[in-house]
């Protein structure tokens, strides 16, 4: 297996906030691999510094070999690392089949030609193919979450940063998104980095876990390993979210 | 009906009615009437393609069409070159203009493009009352030739111009250019996570405003033969601003006619002498309450979804 992305010492601040703190793990190529954190753990910063979004202070980022420091978003994208957003931000005002087409248009693949029928060929492949002509400002949520990473996958990404993909979905839209996600690892080979809370979904979909807090990684471990990792468990303490871990734990344990 | 023949039979139909109009309405005074009309459809539409599509106001537009329309004074007047030559200057003196502006504020977030457009056609107008050994200052430059003798003549030639304008930012709007400035307008970080360089587009759409309304503005100067300070006046920015909210934002087309509408209307209420504004204003605010997405673009739509 090659290492796809390898990422040594980023760190950032805001003023006196650490918000990443000499942050350091590598992908290997076809991995899916899961980010697991608190609020505030520095999970989103840190994706924002691999994709050019925020400048980062120290540190190296390598993807396939290559430096990303200091490249644009866009040039980062047209590297082959591709993104979604916690919040979705579709282009509002235009349909979904053109929100697509934007990312069609992205130099990486433009001179592919016939961006519409790609773009209609992604939304069927996220199960949007008969919304196609639906104004994205009307989609319920969980069809903007899967229009967000048909936009990533236009770009023929070798690497997808999922930034919460299930936040805000409804119990039955969560295992089907699941699902879409674990097709595109195993049939495209997509290398996968995932941002996610406690979920039960979540946790049988990766194969390993890098847990943050305060900026920094606490744990490195399989999703079994992690929600009983003493480390992980005391950043839940006297959150919400201790009692969702504890129950992610034991199902996906009896899993 | 067809919506593609339906379309093309309302242009076919405005473009009609454009070119008989001056057959109609002969007198000289109609003809000026009319031919600063198509001037301000082509600073409209120019004005549309930029802002309406990428939704970076530009609050300063007269700064392109009165360096264009001093360039062709200053061509014409003191190096005495072939009026011609002011088309083809103009547009290029615009096109700098936008990049001086455009390329450091563009970049920015925030509201420094729009401030930056405002103060620097501010600025501009300044400059000629500054400067006025070579721009003659509150008088501008006079005694600039006219292209053409006949004033009929020059009214075909600007609205040529006005329709190849229309026609030229219509294409691009409808290929995936066009697409890319509505992206930019709907979200500029998901632009940036499409991989698309937003900078790159953004300057690229002012610059293409700036050329047509450089152009605009040296047909202008042609016709007045003459130019003065007032061409990069901000309330000739805001009245260009109101003409396409009236025509409908981002339609290209809309805009043209919302020009031609209300500065045709201006110029008709002059028989209500004192009382003119306020008709003027009440009509305004009539069509910016009950239609705020603009008058003609929007009931073109509404004509097409009933035909289809």
């Amino acid at each position: 297996m090659t290492v796809l992305l390898e990422v040594a010492g980023l760190s950032k601040r805001f003023g006196g906030l650490h918000a990443v703190k000499d942050v350091s793990f590598s992908l290997q190529a076809g991995s899916i691999t899961g980010v697991l954190g608190p609020n505030g753990a520095g999970k989103t910063t840190m994706f924002n510094l691999l994709t050019g979004f925020l400048p980062f202070d120290s540190g190296t980022v390598n993807f396939e070999g290559r430096s990303l420091a200091g490249l644009a978003p866009h040039l980062i994208v047209n590297r082959g690392l591709a993104r979604t957003f916690q919040l979705a931000r579709p282009f509002v005002g235009m349909t979904v089949i053109e929100n697509v087409e934007v990312a069609c248009l992205a130099p990486r693949v433009r001179h592919e030609g016939k961006a519409k029928q790609r773009a209609a060929a992604l939304l069927d492949q996220v199960g949007l193919g008969d919304k196609v002509d639906h104004l994205v400002d009307v989609l319920p949520y969980g069809d903007l979450r899967r229009l967000e990473i048909a936009r990533a996958l236009a770009t023929r990404p070798k690497l997808v940063l999922l930034d919460e993909p299930f936040a805000g979905l409804g119990a039955g839209e969560i295992q089907p998104l699941a699902d879409l996600i674990r097709v595109l690892h195993r049939s495209e080979g997509l290398t996968i980095l995932i941002i996610e809370h406690k979920l039960r979904e979540f946790m049988q979909l990766v194969q390993e876990v890098i847990a943050m807090d305060f900026g920094e990684i606490i744990a490195v471990g399989t999703p079994a390993a992690i929600v009983r990792d003493p480390r992980v468990v005391e950043a839940y303490i006297g959150t919400s979210e201790q009692a969702a871990l504890a129950t992610a734990g034991g199902e996906n344990g009896a899993a | 009906m067809d919506i593609a023949k339906l379309d093309q039979l309302a242009i076919v139909l405005v473009v009609a009615a454009l070119a008989t109009a001056p057959l109609v309405f002969t007198s000289s005074y109609a003809i000026g009437v009319l031919t600063v009309a198509l001037c301000y459809g082509i600073w409209a539409t120019s004005w549309d393609f930029m802002s309406g599509l990428t939704g970076r106001e530009n609050f300063g537009h007269s700064l392109f069409i009165g360096a264009g329309a001093y360039t062709a004074g200053f061509l014409n007047v003191q190096f005495a070159l072939s009026p011609w030559w002011s088309l083809l200057a103009a547009p290029v003196v615009a096109v700098a203009f936008s990049l001086i502006l455009g390329f450091p504020t563009l970049r920015l977030k925030g509201p420094y493009f729009a401030l930056a457009m405002l103060s620097g056609s501010a600025v501009m107008q300044n400059f000629t009352i500054i400067f006025s050994t070579y721009t003659g200052g509150q008088d501008g430059l006079n005694g600039i030739d006219p292209i053409l003798d006949s004033t009929l003549a020059y009214y075909y030639l600007v609205l040529t111009c006005l329709i190849a304008t229309t026609v030229i930012l219509k294409l691009i709007a409808n290929s995936t250019w066009g697409t890319i400035l509505r992206a930019i307008r709907g979200d500029e970080a998901s632009c940036q996570a499409s991989g698309i360089n937003v900078n790159f587009y953004k300057i690229a759409a002012l610059m293409i405003s700036a050329a047509f309304a450089g152009l605009g503005g040296a047909l202008y100067a042609h016709y007045q033969l003459q130019v003065g300070p007032d061409l990069f006046a901000v309330v000739l920015s805001i009245n260009i601003i109101i003409m396409v909210y009236v025509g409908g934002l981002g339609s290209i087309y809309g805009p043209v006619g919302g020009a031609l509408l209300l500065s045709i209307l201006t110029e008709s209420l002059r028989a209500f002498s004192e009382y003119r504004l306020w008709v003027y204003t009440l009509v305004l605010i009539f069509i910016l309450f009950f239609m705020p997405q603009g008058l003609i673009a929007p009931l073109w739509r509404r004509i097409r979804k009933a035909a289809a």
